[in-house]
């Protein structure tokens, strides 16, 4: 499903580069993590797969169900399936998030060959992904993220997605910010999302959340690449030894021994 | 009298025939005519003026509405607001038109009507002319020497006015730029309550002058609401003057809209007679092309305990240019002031401008007055957000900017208006003039 081959970005315009030759693949039906240390790139990752235009791809390519989408923009990649769950999500007043949610649901259902609902059949449609994320009908009416706690709005997130019903989820420390009661919360409404046709991306800093999602691959990436990936065995070893055991691990390899 | 200051399109265009009209008219108009020959015209070396290009005046050949051959505004039931449809009052370039207005069965202690035929009215002869202050203006003495006709609004005690009130300028096409001169007097007794939706309409896109002049006198306790609307031609220039008087308790709230017009300059003023008051002087601007929006307001916090607000929110694209200077005085020994004043500046393209000077002048020391001013292009991080949930990028930038506008108009309650607003933000929006930000 997704491809990334050899992947090199810097931010547009200036000199930095923060990918330095990422490699992973994601099939359908899998659940991957990718953990790692502040500045590590994982963020980078996910935001350059969703297509954020102030990153710059300098090199290799992502390829989703075999076909490089680097010249698609953000919104054709999210017609094709693409969702992130973002770590700051944006507050836009004025909007509600039924209103945001209804248009979204349309354009990516037309894209997507399913059939778009009117207002009534969108209250129906969206009501079970209320109660999936545990979430009051109220939200509906109030404006996206808008005065909603941090917590809330990574729950709008998980929310969003489960009413976008993407192929390809990148969810970017969805965990961060959430009390133990909303992560159970949060982790019960992506395995209930997940199924064999679809996958999922974790990027986290803590193995907590993994106690309630069991990835099918964990991946750690350090200055920019991924520099071990194993089971969820690999989380557990992170969560007690922390990232420094492979740092070593890194320079040995990079130093062709 | 010999003119001591230089001669300006105002001087030239004072009418100085002083007799044929009823006595407090005559007087308003002999107190204009002296006033304005002594009033220079602004320019740009004037501190309240050097940030506006003042062309659209100066480069325009004005000339006296009757020899403008003024078109008649044909039917104009498309702007009449349904809540309004028997407290309506309409002008077309300025004159009275009775065949437009509607004030049948208003609620007793209710006077909507024209000034002129009220001038013995105790309260006109009272406050008319009397509020409109503004020192060293060349503007209002134009108008208090050309006006005949006005809107006059007087809500008796502890009347509540209900329907909200229309007054309806409308100018039309001309085949010369001509200037008007709308006036209006509110009075509010003690306890009274109304709500006054002004507008300003161009029907074409010919170049004129408006020079409205708004006097409010809010009595103790009584409740004001106030919606100017600027939809002037895109060639118009639109120079107004509303001015509030506030007594104890009372509230006057007030949201100008600001989107036609080639040139506008609004000076809002309030102005505290007593404690314990409550006012907004909200502004939303959206301009484009060459408009240029200027709006230069005073809030006089002059006894203790009130509480103001000012939301100025602008749009700016093409090559427009806003200015705001938001003049907040807290008196010596007006305590328990609580003052809100931003000014929120949303540039969309590169050659727009925007002037912005928060002024306060804080002379009591226990008050609390917060002021900010921003200007700033949309969010890039916002519209990935939305892109990312399936909007292309013009679309992520019409819903950023209709949020930005927003919030100054959700405050309006005349149903009509509100819709009408939104409207027009939307129209503006997705007028397809969005430029791609730069990043």
């Amino acid at each position: 499903m997704l491809e990334i081959k050899d992947l090199h970005v810097t931010v547009e315009g200036e000199d930095i580069t923060i990918l330095k030759g990422v490699n992973l693949t994601v099939n359908k039906g899998e659940i991957h993590a990718i953990m790692g240390p502040n500045g590590s790139g994982k963020s980078t990752l996910s935001k350059v797969v969703a297509g954020h235009p102030e990153y710059e791809v300098i090199q290799g390519d992502i390829l989703y169900n075999g076909e490089s989408i680097l010249e698609l923009d953000p919104d054709e990649r999210s017609h094709l399936g693409i969702f992130l769950a973002f770590q700051y999500p944006v507050e836009v007043p004025g909007v509600t998030n039924n209103t945001l949610l209804r248009e979204s649901y349309n354009t990516i259902a037309k894209s997507r060959g399913r059939e778009e609902l009117d207002p009534l059949e969108f209250d129906d449609y969206i009501q079970d992904k209320l109660e999936l994320v545990e979430m009051s009908p109220t939200f509906l009416s109030r404006s996206v993220n808008t005065g909603f706690s941090g917590g809330e709005k990574k729950r709008n997130e998980i929310f969003q997605m489960a009413v976008l019903q993407p192929s390809l989820s990148f969810l970017d420390e969805t965990d961060s910010g959430l009390d133990i009661d909303a992560l159970k919360i949060v982790a019960n409404g992506i395995n209930q999302l997940h199924g064999k046709d679809d996958a999922v991306v974790l990027v986290t800093h803590y193995q907590r959340i993994l106690d309630y999602i069991i990835p099918d691959f964990v991946h750690v990436m350090m200055d920019g690449k991924i520099i071990k990936s194993g089971d969820k065995s690999l989380a557990l070893e992170l969560e007690k030894q922390g990232y420094e055991w492979l740092e070593n691990y890194a320079t040995v390899n990079g130093e062709a021994k | 009298m010999k003119s001591a200051v230089e001669t300006s399109i105002l001087h030239k265009l004072a009418d100085d025939n002083l007799e044929s009209v009823p006595g407090i008219l005559n007087e308003i108009r002999q107190n204009s005519f002296r006033t304005l020959q002594t009033s220079r015209f602004p320019t740009r070396r004037d501190e309240d003026w050097r940030f506006t290009d003042l062309k659209p005046i100066t480069r325009t050949d004005f000339t006296h509405i009757e020899e403008a051959g003024v078109k008649s505004p044909g039917d104009l039931s498309e702007y009449f607001i349904p809540e309004s449809i028997n407290s309506r009052l309409v002008f077309v370039n300025g004159e009275f038109s009775s065949e437009h207005s509607s004030v049948e069965s208003l609620p007793e202690g209710v006077t909507i009507q024209n000034l002129y035929d009220n001038l013995n009215d105790e309260s006109a002869a009272r406050y008319l002319n009397q509020l409109a202050d503004y020192p060293d203006d060349i503007f209002v003495p134009f108008n208090g020497l050309h006006f005949t006709d006005g809107a006059y609004i007087h809500i008796a005690k502890d009347v509540d006015a209900g329907s909200p009130i229309q007054i309806l300028n409308i100018y039309t096409d001309a085949e010369k730029p001509f200037i008007a001169t709308p006036r209006s007097l509110i009075v509010a007794e003690q306890g009274a309550k109304a709500t006054v939706i002004e507008e300003h309409i161009g029907l074409a896109d010919n170049s004129y002058m408006t020079i409205p002049v708004g006097e409010f006198k809010l009595k103790k306790g009584s409740h004001i609401h106030h919606v100017r609307i600027v939809r002037d031609s895109i060639n118009a220039v639109h120079v107004s003057r509303p001015v509030s008087y506030l007594e104890k308790e009372a509230e006057y709230h007030s949201y100008t809209i600001t989107l036609g017009a080639r040139l506008s300059r609004n000076e809002p003023k309030v102005i505290m007679e007593d404690e314990d008051v409550k006012f907004t002087v909200d502004g939303l601007v959206l301009i484009d092309g060459d408009q240029i929006a200027d709006t230069h307001s005073t809030l006089d916090h002059r006894y203790s305990f009130a509480e103001s607000h000012q939301l100025h929110k602008v749009v700016v694209n093409g090559s427009a240019h806003s200015i705001f200077n938001g003049k907040i005085f807290v008196q010596r020994d007006a305590q328990k002031i609580d003052s809100f004043q931003e000014n929120r500046n949303l540039l969309l393209s590169t050659e727009g401008l925007v002037n912005t000077k928060p002024q306060l002048e804080i002379f009591a020391d226990d008050v609390l007055c917060s002021h900010g001013a921003t200007i700033g292009q949309l969010d890039p991080e916002e519209v990935f957000y939305l892109q990312s949930r399936g909007m292309t990028e013009q679309k992520a930038k019409e819903v950023l900017t209709y949020a930005f506008a927003l919030e100054t108009i959700e405050n309006i309650e005349v149903e009509s208006v509100h819709k009408l607003l939104i409207e027009e933000v939307k129209k503006y929006t997705e007028a397809n003039n969005v430029p791609k930000v730069t990043a």
